[in-house]
């Protein structure tokens, strides 16, 4: 597994948590780049993709993130550790 | 997080479908559907008595995060319900809620939960995803 397989899968369970399957995300989306993704609508992505990869991420880790490649490296870590 | 819980830990509790709740309920929100509302016509259709509206469930689930949870500033963010066998008027109904998952992250925590009757038939079971504000 490596980040863009990763950004493939994030993917996924964006398209499913926002139910718009025209969502694309990149590394560098933020959430201004996405329609509907909203501070609620995150609560539910972090979740899924908790859930999803099986992790568990810090508040203080969530607030680094600068973008979604960001997260997905962080994701790549932790399946790998 | 500092909401007290941990995962794995279990909340059990009654609730009793009163005439209270059954009358309140409609008239909150005016479902008066035949099969909740005569007893015969549900019977014609192979039911006890009159069902009781599904989503009474929901106002005791309210109560459980509201009022039950050892817990304040909560909010739900997400909620899921399965229903298994209808329930009648009078019942008194065991429920039983476990954290399932702490989001340290996004300071929220899941439940699973599930509805029985007094002869531990499922009435209706599902998840409960919960933010401390």
């Amino acid at each position: 597994m490596n980040t863009e397989t990763i950004l493939g899968e994030v993917n996924k369970i964006f398209r499913d948590e926002l139910d718009d399957d025209s969502v694309r995300i990149f590394y560098e989306t933020v959430a201004k780049d996405v329609d509907g993704w909203d501070s609620l609508s995150q609560i539910h992505l972090i979740v899924s993709i908790e859930k999803y990869f099986k992790i568990r991420f810090t508040a203080s880790e969530i607030q680094r993130f600068k973008n979604v490649g960001e997260m997905c490296e962080s994701i790549l870590t932790k399946v790998n550790a | 997080m500092h909401s007290g819980l941990a995962e794995g830990q279990v909340f059990i509790s009654e609730f009793k479908v009163t005439e209270n709740v059954y009358n309140s309920f409609i008239a909150a929100f005016n479902d008066k559907n035949i099969l909740h509302t005569d007893d015969s016509y549900a019977q014609s259709k192979g039911f006890k008595s009159k069902v009781m509206q599904g989503n009474i469930l929901g106002g005791f689930l309210s109560y459980f995060i509201g009022e039950i949870l050892p817990v304040e500033n909560v909010i739900i963010q997400s909620q899921t319900i399965k229903y298994k066998n209808p329930f009648y008027l009078e019942e008194v109904l065991k429920f039983e809620a476990q954290v399932t998952h702490i989001f340290e992250s996004i300071n929220s925590l899941e439940f699973k939960y599930i509805f029985n009757d007094q002869s531990n038939k499922k009435i209706a079971m599902g998840t409960i995803l919960i933010g401390i504000i």
